[in-house]
């Protein structure tokens, strides 16, 4: 048995124990063969990892739902698809090679039902209006329209009573700096695979990853601080989005 | 003259030693043809290497590949009107030693799906829709009509051009996107922080947003365009020089983070918003 034949029954070997002559001639290659060695026990312990994932940190069944008749009402879904599969059990031989990211695929929808999850669940005080005063939907009307930018002139909100106990916090808008986010358990795993599977594109998806993650950071700070704007939050679920599209990105090219 | 005679016969034979052991640049072609039906679907994956797309026959796919190296095969089948070519890197082969470029000449109706890390992707004169995914692919879309466009990339820049009555979707975590002439009833265009440039009028019933997190937004606009304007940026600036009727909004507008507006008749809805990314109206 060769490493490709080897790599070729990898999935069906993790999906069921192999019996017969192909098991013993599975074990004696992987004995035998380092690489193949440590790629199995990789393997094992990301298919294990996976498969936690989904009980850490789940949000409430009313998100999943939602998501799912999200889904279905965009057609991507049907009510009889087959459940998802972190090791699927028959993988074309031409495209096995790719079933071992596939993990990547829920925990991409994790992240953004977590988005959701967190922009829909933060507590919004009864907020006025920002509305600077003497402004108006109808101020920028006609043609002396060039707006310049107001740096650090927070917007003025309305005083409602909650708010009036805090008058002596800082300006919202004033953004900290952000500081450089630590790698969830998530993104260390996402990374350890990209460095198994394709380890010369480790270091720009580490990149990419810790500008997404100081972005969400760097949102979720300002609606922390203001919980009331609407535009801040949907940012914050944008910014989740792109974490997930930096997530399917690597899927689709990691093999 | 005897000396320069062994001197060029020197010269021959090093010309030739140089060439048998300089390291020879592979290059080698391969054709697939198919047949087939009106709106085929047609995929193409390659790790690494540049696929572009042109409208020839209504009825056959041409499909050139281009091997850059022999440790690259290329699996392809046909199942009925569904064609899938995918590059296949040979054992220990890394993505810039299995590079294959695809040039592909296809019905025009035909729907299309490519994919490569490191492109360049590139697409025109079709009318089927277009699938274009790679993570640092600079990728160059032309002259679509009546169809959706959906381009992804991670780093990789992505510029539309003449785009007419298109479903547009654009996302990028960090490349610049450039729409020029990009029309549709949807054009939904995200980048964390690339940029994000439109030169165009929003056509007419459309509903576009261009959304970044701290990448700017520009928009630029002849004097006659029709459309409802709400921009917004967090954190950063946003200006314009185009006369704006006031309209009612549910938004409030706070000067120099936001402005909320018509234009002509504002049959088109546009809303620019950024995080931390200036954001700009300019007339044409």
């Amino acid at each position: 048995m060769t490493c490709s034949d080897v790599q070729r029954a990898l999935p069906e070997v993790l999906d069921s124990s192999p019996n017969g002559t192909f098991a013993s001639e599975f074990e004696d290659h992987i004995k035998g063969c380092p690489d193949c060695s440590d790629l199995l026990s990789d393997l094992k312990l990301i298919a294990s990892e996976a498969c936690q994932l989904a009980a850490t940190d789940e949000p409430s069944p009313r998100v999943w739902l939602g998501i799912a008749s999200q889904l279905r009402a965009e057609g991507l879904i049907r009510d009889q698809a087959p459940k998802p599969v972190l090791v699927p059990t028959s993988i074309g031989r031409r495209w096995g090679h790719r079933w071992s990211a596939l993990w990547l695929a829920p925990v991409a929808a994790a992240l953004v039902a977590a988005g959701a999850y967190v922009v829909n669940h933060k507590p919004a005080p009864p907020v006025a209006k920002q509305q600077t005063p003497g402004t108006s939907a109808g101020t920028s009307a006609g043609t002396n329209n060039e707006v310049a930018a107001t740096p650090a002139v927070p917007p003025a909100p309305a005083p409602a009573p909650q708010e009036l106990a805090q008058k002596s916090v800082p300006p919202t808008n004033v953004v900290q700096p952000v500081v450089e986010p630590e790698p969830s358990a998530d993104d260390q795993q996402f990374l350890s695979v990209v460095s198994t599977r394709a380890p010369s594109m480790r270091a720009t998806y580490e990149n990419q990853l810790a500008v997404v993650n100081a972005d969400i950071l760097e949102t979720e700070a300002y609606v922390n601080r203001n919980p009331g704007d609407i535009d801040a939050r949907q940012h914050l679920m944008d910014a989740y989005q792109q974490k997930a599209l930096l997530y399917q990105i690597a899927l689709d090219r990691i093999q | 003259m005897a000396g320069l005679r062994r001197c060029d016969s020197f010269m021959v034979v090093a010309v030739v030693l140089a060439s048998c052991f300089a390291p020879a640049a592979f290059a080698a072609t391969k054709e697939y043809r198919y047949t087939v039906g009106p709106h085929a679907n047609i995929s193409v994956d390659t790790q690494c290497g540049a696929i572009s797309i042109k409208p020839g026959s209504d009825n056959l796919v041409v499909v050139t590949a281009v091997f850059k190296s022999d440790n690259v095969e290329v699996d392809q089948q046909q199942n009925g009107n569904r064609i899938e070519i995918a590059s296949h890197l040979l054992h220990g082969t890394d993505q810039q030693n299995g590079q294959v470029d695809y040039e592909l000449e296809i019905p025009p109706d035909a729907n299309v799906t490519l994919r490569s890390s490191t492109g360049p992707l590139s697409a025109e004169r079709l009318q089927g829709d277009l699938t274009m995914e790679g993570a640092d692919a600079v990728v160059t879309v032309r002259k679509i009509e009546n169809a959706h466009v959906h381009v992804r990339t991670m780093r990789g820049s992505i510029t539309l051009t003449d785009i007419r009555n298109g479903h547009v979707e654009i996302a990028s975590i960090s490349g610049d996107i450039h729409l020029k002439a990009v029309t549709g009833l949807s054009v939904q265009v995200s980048s964390g922080s690339g940029r994000i440039f439109y030169d165009g009028d929003f056509g007419s019933g459309g509903d576009y947003r261009f959304i970044t997190h701290s990448g700017d937004i520009e928009a630029l606009v002849p004097a006659d365009v029709s459309a409802g304007f709400r921009a917004h940026s967090v954190l950063g600036r946003v200006q314009h020089d185009f006369p704006l009727q006031p309209r009612h909004s549910r938004f409030s507008e706070e000067v120099g983070r936001s402005f909320i507006g018509n234009a002509g008749q504002a049959s088109s809805e546009v809303v620019l918003r950024s995080f931390s990314g200036k954001i700009r109206l300019k007339q044409r």
